[in-house]
């Protein structure tokens, strides 16, 4: 259960705190298999307590198969086949049914994607919250206590207590619905939320409203976030750090302002960028990425986008980059832009 | 002569026990080559729109003109005329394509119906098409099923399809929404080049201004709550400077990929007025938008506000339109149009 | 012929649909040529009735002294003639029925309905007798008629659903936006999504028949002349075959050709939905 304020963990600019802050997930070499393809290949990150932490790619890279598997969570025949998750230092990859049935939503909640369509019709949303607090009697010993910190967390995400409380499902929109999934994720007082693509099915005022409101949530309760899009302007908004995967493999992690602006940049990173048509970008200069994403079935041999890169050279097609990352920390996996960069500036 | 017309069209679907419409009192003109961006959120009737435009959906009162007659009044060769000349390409690539028909078989009907081509030639016709929308022209493509392409490469046959018959105006609902972010311009482009050669004209429906922006320069964007036009003008004036104050709120809420911009608007800019009355319902007499809008006056819930001139060729449906700020310059000025 | 190759590829997967499939291959060629090569008479024949199984007569002779195993060569062609003609106008009627009412909708569709559930609630079987006891028919075509009278109705009612459910596709959509007639719609847009469902409805249709026809020979409600297998049951249980154990195989090798098909038909049935389904069929 997570009992810190988080008045000095706001998420600044350049990641500073970013340094300082415990570790409370950290993603070590790990790889989710189905059968014999590799939806994840050896994927490393770390999320630092009161991070907004962005898991960013297009379809088919991976992403959400590693945010499910932070819950312990890959549909089978999925496996975690290498590698560890530790959530402040426990390894989740080895627990068993009752330690992980524990951990979920007490300590690592999850809002599903389209979680508005997750309400049973037929039972109030009260009677819904009611079954939640019932199964996690340790949270809430006092019903009523469990009631009222709920219905604080809709006045946090701007709905009226009252009518969620006792409404059925059918009364709320849809964007609505989607509060009240993250104030449902957030009861147990977790201290990791993980949100599936937030605002994919949401209209444009209903994402600016999700957007402001997880900023302030994790204002108000210090929770770190973690969500998976593919959505460029959700990152911008929301994140202070960002990991990019691209088929399966991780290309880059970084801070927001170094994924966005630094020079030296993953080439998949810079070309999704200038791929997106956004109301603030310059129209001459947006260009597609050519090409497709591989399938896990028929992956390139050396990097996976050398076919579709502007800069790949020979190297690229024999051999899968490491990702390098310098002295802050920012990691790229490409031997071009890594070029430069010796043994002992590089920080595996 | 207007290629496409909606006259004062309004529709409540059969089963619909909403107070309002589903479109209300609608009027618009599409004129021949040009694009035209019909914009708003979900519930807003674009897509019923779309759909009465190409003759999938009869409005309850109003009337549809295909140059200048009523469409469903139309002799039988008059309609088969105007199923020619206007076509559609749907949002998801998934379901526009019938999973059990080829590549061939799916462009094939069309041509021989409406004898675009002699029969002899249609299998080159089918190749040239392949070919003009960037997917392989060649035989072993033509016996392929749509499960074994792509999302982009489905996207592109459906807009083969739509141009197999040389239509006039394609309308094109949310073409790109469902696809990965690094082809959606790719696809746009393709728009944008079949338009340059054919002189096609675009009814461009989407919720995303920013793809909007993109594929409409030049053209005309309308702007749509609840059934009701708000506003209407060239797309890059309504992008720059909205005069309703839906369009305003709309273009000031815009999540964009770009952290400095994201920062600089959270700390500049006040969205109390959006979440307060985000979850109002349309208001059902007066301004449709007087139980959301942060400028409301006693007025605005008295009548229902006509369209009126804010610039040349730039209405929008408001009493107090100069009330509506100037856009916090999010939206950079666009020097390239 | 890419069709072809799929569909040998399929079969060669998938073994017992193999097997039926070249079972049925060998009933169809006894049905075509069987008439060169076996022979029999309505007349005592020279030879022994009731023999037990030998080289001259492998399953042994019939009341008459005919050799059991030519009479059921003989007696393949109208049992699958039936089989087949009946089958062929159940899927025809029941597909297109069922797809232009669901397409339609509307009053037609309320109506055609309400007349396909009276042909669905009649009981088939009695009405089958009843008019095969009137129309005292030998004509294998008029015989598929009468039996096809109320088992299209239920295929009916089942494509119609399906119809019903794509209409409103997108693919359906854009179909209509390029104003394809109807006959397009139903027959080009709609007929392949229902195909593996309706493939396999052939097959089960087939051994419907062949249920129905022997039945009606078995009770002899159809006139016992000529051979088929209904004919030899009824024969066989006539003249006194469940007596002695010789004669015993005269009764069971119909019956043994009855089941043995239709086994080889279900059999092969699983082989249809991977054939006329394209994701399935098309690696």
């Amino acid at each position: 259960m997570n009992t810190h304020p988080v008045t000095a963990l706001h998420a600044d600019a350049s990641g500073g705190t970013r340094q300082t802050a415990p570790t409370i997930l950290e993603v070590d070499e790990v790889s989710v298999e189905f059968g014999r393809l590799r939806a994840v290949d050896t994927v490393s990150l770390t999320v630092r307590e009161g991070d907004i932490y962005a898991l960013a790619g297009e379809s088919g890279c991976g992403k959400s198969t590693l945010a499910y598997s932070l819950l312990g969570m890959v549909p089978p025949p999925g496996v975690v086949a290498t590698g560890q998750i530790r959530y402040r230092g426990r390894n989740l990859t080895t627990m068993d049914r009752r330690e992980l049935d524990q951990l979920r939503a007490a300590e690592v909640s999850m809002v599903f994607q389209a979680a508005m369509n997750a309400f049973n019709p037929v039972i109030t949303i009260g009677t819904q919250v009611e079954h939640v607090l019932e199964a996690h009697p340790d949270s809430f010993p006092n019903r009523r206590e469990g009631r009222e910190y709920f219905e604080y967390l809709l006045r946090l995400v701007r709905l009226d207590p009252q009518t969620v409380w006792n409404g059925y499902e059918s009364r709320l929109s849809g964007g609505m619905k989607q509060r009240v999934a993250i104030a449902l994720a957030l009861l147990l007082r977790p201290s990791v939320l993980v949100l599936d693509e937030p605002t994919t099915a949401l209209d444009i005022l209903n994402q600016r409203l999700v957007i402001d409101i997880l900023n302030d949530l994790h204002e108000k309760l210090g929770v770190t976030i973690i969500f998976i899009t593919h959505d460029l302007a959700l990152v911008a908004e929301l994140a202070n750090r960002v990991a990019v995967m691209y088929a399966g493999r991780l290309v880059e992690t970084g801070t927001i302002d170094e994924i966005f602006y630094d020079e030296r940049r993953h080439p998949y990173v810079s070309a999704l960028i200038r791929a997106v048509p956004s109301v603030t970008a310059d129209t001459s200069l947006i260009k597609p990425i050519a090409g497709r994403v591989p399938s896990l079935a028929e992956l390139p041999k050396g990097c996976r986008f050398a076919p579709r890169c502007a800069l790949a050279e020979e190297i690229c097609q024999e051999i899968d980059p490491p990702l390098l990352a310098d002295a802050s920390g920012h990691g790229i996996a490409c031997h071009v832009v890594n070029a430069g960069m010796t043994t002992k500036g590089a920080v595996r | 002569m207007t290629l496409l017309g909606v006259d004062q069209v309004s529709h409540r679907y059969p089963t619909s026990t909403a107070v309002l419409p589903a479109l209300n009192d609608v009027s618009l003109e599409v004129e021949p080559d040009s694009v035209t961006a019909i914009v708003g959120e979900s519930g807003c009737g674009k897509t019923t729109l779309g759909r009465m435009i190409t003759g999938l959906l009869k409005p309850t009162d109003g009337r549809m003109l295909f140059q200048d007659k009523d469409i469903w009044q139309l002799s039988r060769s008059d309609w088969n005329r105007y199923r020619r000349a206007v076509q559609i390409i749907q949002q998801d690539p998934y379901a526009s394509l019938n999973p059990g028909l080829s590549v061939r078989e799916t462009l094939r009907p069309g041509l021989l119906h409406h004898k675009i081509v002699p029969r002899r030639e249609v299998q080159a016709e089918i190749l040239r098409l392949l070919d003009l929308v960037g997917l392989d022209a060649d035989e072993a493509f033509l016996r392929r099923f749509p499960h074994q392409l792509s999302g982009g490469q489905r996207q592109r046959l459906a807009v083969a399809r739509a141009v197999s018959l040389r239509p006039e105006l394609v309308v094109a609902d949310e073409p790109t929404s469902m696809l990965d972010v690094s082809i959606r311009v790719a696809v746009l482009d393709l728009l944008l080049s079949l338009r340059a050669e054919q002189g096609l004209s675009y009814v461009f429906i989407s919720h995303d201004f920013g793809v909007v922006r993109y594929i409409a320069r030049g053209g005309k964007i309308i702007v749509m709550f609840f059934g009701v036009i708000v506003e209407e003008g060239p797309a890059e004036q309504v992008i720059q400077q909205p005069r309703h104050p839906y369009s305003y709120l709309l273009l000031e809420a815009i999540p964009v990929p770009d952290p400095r911009t994201a920062r600089r608007r959270r700390n500049e800019i006040a969205t109390e007025a959006i979440d307060d009355r985000a979850d109002q319902p349309p208001a059902e007499t007066g301004c449709i938008f007087s139980n959301r809008c942060p400028f409301v006056e006693d007025a605005c819930r008295k009548t229902r506000p006509p369209m009126v001139e804010v610039a040349p060729g730039h209405q929008a449906a408001c009493l107090f339109p100069e009330r509506v700020p100037q856009l916090s310059g999010v939206v950079p000025v666009d020097t390239h149009v | 012929m890419e069709f072809l190759k799929d569909f040998w590829r399929i079969l060669r997967e998938d073994k017992p649909a193999l097997v039926g499939g070249v079972v049925i291959l060998v009933y169809v060629l006894v049905a075509i040529f069987g008439h060169f090569f076996a022979h029999v008479s309505d007349l005592p024949s020279g030879g022994q009735a009731y023999l037990g199984p030998s080289l001259d007569h492998p399953l042994g002779t019939d009341f008459l002294g005919n050799d059991t195993l030519s009479e059921i060569v003989i007696g393949t062609r109208p049992v699958m003639i039936v089989g087949v003609v009946s089958a062929v106008i159940v899927i025809f009627v029941g597909v297109v029925v069922g797809l232009f009412s669901g397409y339609v909708g509307g009053f037609l569709d309320g109506l055609i309905m309400r007349i396909t559930d009276i042909f669905l609630t009649i009981p088939g079987l009695p009405l089958i007798i009843v008019i095969a006891s009137i129309i005292h028919t030998t004509n294998p075509f008029v015989l598929a008629i009468i039996l096809s009278v109320t088992a299209w109705a239920g295929l009916a009612r089942a494509v119609r659903a399906q119809a019903l459910s794509l209409r409103t596709s997108d693919f359906i959509d854009a179909a209509k936006v390029q104003n394809l007639p109807l006959t397009n719609l139903i027959g080009r847009q709609l007929l392949p999504n229902v195909g593996p469902y309706v493939a396999i409805s052939f097959l089960l249709a087939v051994t419907g028949a062949i249920y129905a026809q022997v039945g009606l020979f078995v009770l002899g409600v159809a006139p016992v002349s000529g051979t088929n297998w209904g004919i030899m049951i009824n024969l066989a249980m006539n003249q006194g075959a469940l007596y002695t154990s010789r004669s015993m195989l005269y009764l069971f090798a119909p019956m043994a050709a009855i089941v043995l098909l239709q086994v080889a038909l279900v059999y092969f049935s699983r082989a249809l939905d991977k054939l006329f389904n394209p994701r399935l069929r098309v690696q």
